[in-house]
């Protein structure tokens, strides 16, 4: 009696979440034959996470599709458009603020199959890339042939183009080389409504009208599909050198910033990390870093053989005169990749102290690090969380890296109130919610407190001109 | 099955390893399952997320599970590159043995791993192939080839694993008789099918003053049985092999990598009583190149072996054994050898025991991508030391219409000594 009344209650549970049915999933298979379309429960469980660790909430898609081109990118489009129904477009999944959850269902849009870099240009210096690409991957591909695509995310094995335009990424290298936005020159972006839009094109200089592309580099997947980019290359540098400079304060570490910048110096990255994550890292790794210094720097200089000594040089000098305790410069290239095996190996040594590892990520004027990073401090020791903090110093950009276990509901909730009273910091300072990760759908509860009423409004009229039935990635940047 | 007499790890032992797994998605950058299939569920992230669906209830341990738990070689790439040093190797095994309480493990497989699991059945298998070969159907066959198609190419696969490189002869030896008490373990591919490496391993080892017994009941290795889940049949498998062997012995000398990494799960799998034992011979045991290139062996001064080399890493040997530079030394002191490293040397060849067989499209896929790596070197032949690389190299090689040849270091070694004494 009882399983007969389940049965016919489990029978009236919707199927999906979204408007999609079975109709519906019968098309897309016709577009993208039925391998590349994906409607078992197991296979889209899945595709409910990104890498931002959101505890055991289950955001499931209703399907998952992988086209093979742009052309079914468009049909996916006007087939979704015409039903309302959310696509929220994935590639490596390597997201941190939860910008590939499908929060409303839906399909999720995988580009792992868009892996192929179409040209690289020498005499132009520009290369186009698919959406689902690796940024290391390109990166190897354009060294191969002497040229350079500076940004750098932490994840670049992984994250792809398409992402990394989509959330505007960063990396150490910002510093001298700026983002993601300084080296996208045209996109192809699939609309709403299934309509194919060339932005920009593929020439350093270009201004023909409104700048649509940087409207889409950071547009999180909300407004248009990135099918393919155009992207500027540089030369590549001539040499890079590598140093660590430890010191037993962070205010003599900030000092040093200041001062390098302040000499004219522009180190091709500027990064610092503080005590708890030496130790840490010595913990697992033991790459023979200090565990007795509050902070280090990880500098290295890069460009012709000549200016690189001579950068050297002058860093060393300052970093001397504000009280390093210990300066190591690598002398060739294995030493420097020793020296960025210990920043690198940062986060995986954070992911060994507990289960759960959340990075977060703010942004202040560079003057401002010292203070940030003891006000980061004192917050989440109040809460009794265990961070360790990082980041690029150059840039003001900070990751304090969290690491609990979010079974245990009293720190998932501490770590709440702390991230809100990080952010609060951060912009009393005069700074911003996020340096390169985005707000998705962590941060976007936090948009009022950095933006104004005015621009809110304007960022929500472009959404509503773009996606007016919003479906592209919703629920995401702005608060419901 | 059986009755099950031991406690082996099951999936809720892992817990909090599959927890753990920060879904950081670095392991898409090495997964060649990922590479070849684009899909989150062959890559470790998505399995580790199943996983803990399973663990904590929100999934059932169905049939289709069980389907993605197949997408994994077990090629141990993801495991040196996880932020969090989770070993998806070991747990999936975990995990496919609870799936084949559960779901079964399928005919194709439980054949398979029946004909291993009986030196009886081997045996006929291995009249059947001696018939094959002195009848010379295998030459016959290659003239049909051109005509099948598709199954033409599985019967060149076919005998290129029968084709034997060295014949045994009993060569000088050149040094003073070693004290060391070695026990060779050849393995099913060396005793049933092709005993080219067998005979160059006894030959190599002889000729350097080396005598090596082989106990005459060893059983398969049960490296297939491991991953596929079928723990009963392995630790059966691993309780006869650690009997063969005399308990004054300083080496287990194996020539496969997957014959070689199997000694380490032993101490896991057997009974109380075995388990110290076993942990002593999983530190004597060491693949033939290690032991050569860690001893001065005879290198002929009038021999010569003029060709472009290079070398497959097995997953079982670089990353399970950790021996990988061994090999190359070997390779790179014979006379007149030009070893050229490929790309991607040590990515599996996507053979990976029985997935070859399960997953044919995607294992096939795989090892097309490897011979191409192998073809851009221009070698003339192609060196690894795993009785299954083989299988995966050659899939790749025939795919490409290559004629590459594949070797065993020590092949070349004994082909060395046999110019040597001409």
């Amino acid at each position: 009696m009882l399983s007969k009344k389940l049965q016919f209650k489990s029978k009236k549970m919707p199927k999906f979440k979204s408007n999609i049915n079975d109709k519906i999933i019968n098309s897309l298979k016709a577009i993208l034959g039925n391998q590349n379309v994906l409607t078992d429960y197991e296979d889209r469980y899945v595709y409910a996470y990104d890498a931002t660790a959101i505890g055991e909430d289950l955001y499931l898609p209703d399907i998952v599709v992988l086209p093979e081109n742009k052309e079914q990118i468009c049909e996916i489009a006007r087939i979704a458009n015409e039903n309302k129904i959310p696509i929220v477009t994935r590639a490596a999944g390597t997201n941190l603020v939860g910008g590939c959850i499908p929060l409303k269902g839906g399909i999720i849009l995988h580009l792992s199959k868009m892996n192929k870099i179409l040209n690289i240009d020498k005499d132009n210096l520009i290369c186009t890339a698919q959406p689902g690409v690796a940024v290391g991957q390109l990166q190897q591909e354009v060294e191969n042939v002497g040229l350079f695509y500076p940004p750098d995310p932490a994840s670049l094995k992984v994250s792809t183009i398409g992402g990394s335009i989509a959330q505007s990424s960063g990396g150490p290298r910002g510093f001298k080389y700026g983002t993601t936005k300084d080296y996208v020159l045209g996109l192809e972006i699939v609309l709403s409504d299934g309509t194919l839009l060339k932005t920009g094109g593929t020439t350093v200089k270009n201004v023909t009208g409104y700048n649509l592309t940087q409207l889409f580099v950071g547009s999180e997947g909300t407004l248009g599909i990135i099918v393919e980019a155009t992207l500027k290359l540089i030369p590549k540098p001539e040499e890079q050198q590598v140093m660590l400079a430890y010191f037993e304060s962070m205010n003599q570490a900030a000092e040093t910033i200041t001062n390098i910048i302040s000499a004219k110096i522009t180190p091709a990255t500027l990064d610092i990390m503080d005590k708890k994550t030496m130790e840490t890292i010595e913990n697992f790794h033991h790459t023979g870093l200090p565990t007795d210094m509050e902070a280090v720097l990880v500098i290295e200089t890069d460009g012709f053989k000549e200016s690189v000594k001579i950068q050297t040089r002058q860093i060393i000098d300052i970093c001397n005169k504000f009280g390093a305790k210990n300066i190591k410069v690598s002398q060739n290239q294995q030493e420097a990749d020793e020296l960025w095996f210990a920043r690198r190996s940062a986060f995986g040594a954070v992911a060994r102290l507990r289960p759960n590892v959340l990075t977060e990520d703010a942004v202040v004027p560079r003057d401002k690090i010292p203070e940030f990073i003891s006000k980061t401090r004192e917050i989440f020791d109040k809460y009794n969380l265990t961070v360790c903090i990082m980041g690029h110093a150059g840039d003001g950009n900070i990751h304090p890296n969290v690491s609990l276990d979010l079974r245990n509901k009293e720190e998932a909730e501490n770590f709440e109130k702390a991230a809100e009273e990080l952010f609060d910091a951060a912009i009393e300072l005069g700074g911003s919610l996020s340096g390169e990760h985005g707000i998705g759908m962590l941060k976007s509860g936090f948009m009022k407190k950095a933006l104004d009423e005015a621009s809110i409004k304007y960022m929500k009229e472009i959404k509503k001109l773009f996606d007016p039935k919003d479906i592209l990635n919703p629920g995401k940047i702005f608060h419901e | 099955m059986n009755e099950e007499k031991k406690n082996y790890k099951n999936l809720k032992d892992y817990t909090e390893e599959v927890y753990k797994c920060t879904k950081c998605g670095l392991c898409q950058s090495v997964c060649p399952v990922y590479k070849a299939t684009g899909l989150e569920t062959a890559v470790s992230r998505g399995k580790f997320t199943l996983l803990n669906g399973v663990i904590n209830g929100k999934l059932k341990f169905n049939k289709k599970i069980a389907k993605n738990l197949e997408l994994c070689l077990g090629c141990k790439a993801c495991y040196d590159f996880c932020p969090s040093g989770i070993s998806a190797e070991e747990i999936i095994a975990a995990a496919r043995h609870e799936s084949l309480k559960i779901n079964g493990i399928g005919f194709i497989k439980q054949f398979i791993l029946d004909n291993f699991k009986s030196n009886f059945r081997l045996g006929l298998l291995k009249i059947g192939l001696d018939f094959y070969k002195t009848l010379q159907i295998n030459k016959i066959s290659e003239f049909l080839v051109k005509f099948l198609g598709k199954a033409g190419k599985y019967i060149t696969l076919f005998n290129s694993q029968l084709r034997e490189h060295i014949k045994y002869k009993k060569l000088k030896p050149v040094k003073p008789q070693s004290e060391l008490n070695i026990v060779y373990f050849p393995g099913c591919i060396n005793n049933y099918v092709n005993s080219s490496i067998k005979n160059s391993v006894l030959m190599v080892l002889e000729k350097n003053g080396f005598k090596a017994v082989i106990p005459e009941n060893f059983t398969c290795c049960g490296i297939a049985a491991r991953s596929s889940g079928d723990f009963q049949s392995f630790s059966e498998l691993a309780e006869n092999n650690i009997n063969q062997i005399p308990n004054n012995v300083d080496y287990i000398i194996t020539d496969c990598a997957s014959c070689g990494s199997v000694w380490e799960f032993y101490p896991d799998f057997v009974s109380q009583n075995l388990v110290d034992k076993a942990k002593i011979l999983a530190g004597k045991t060491i693949n033939i190149n290690k032991f050569l290139a860690e001893r001065e062996i005879y290198f002929p001064e009038n021999a010569e072996i003029s060709k472009k080399i290079t070398y497959h890493d097995p997953c079982h040997l670089k990353r399970f054994q950790k021996v990988f530079e061994e090999p190359r030394n070997i390779l790179k002191q014979i006379q007149g050898i030009d070893f050229r490293e490929m790309k991607d040397a040590d990515v599996c060849c996507g053979a990976a025991g029985t997935f070859c067989v399960s997953q044919p499209e995607i294992s096939q896929a795989i090892s097309a991508k490897k011979a191409q790596n192998i073809i851009d070197t221009k070698a003339d032949i192609v060196c690894t030391s795993c009785a299954g690389c083989k299988i995966g190299l050659s899939q790749g090689l025939i795919e490409k219409n290559s004629t590459i040849s594949i070797y065993n270091p020590v092949e070349l070694i004994a082909e060395l000594y046999l110019t040597d004494e001409k």
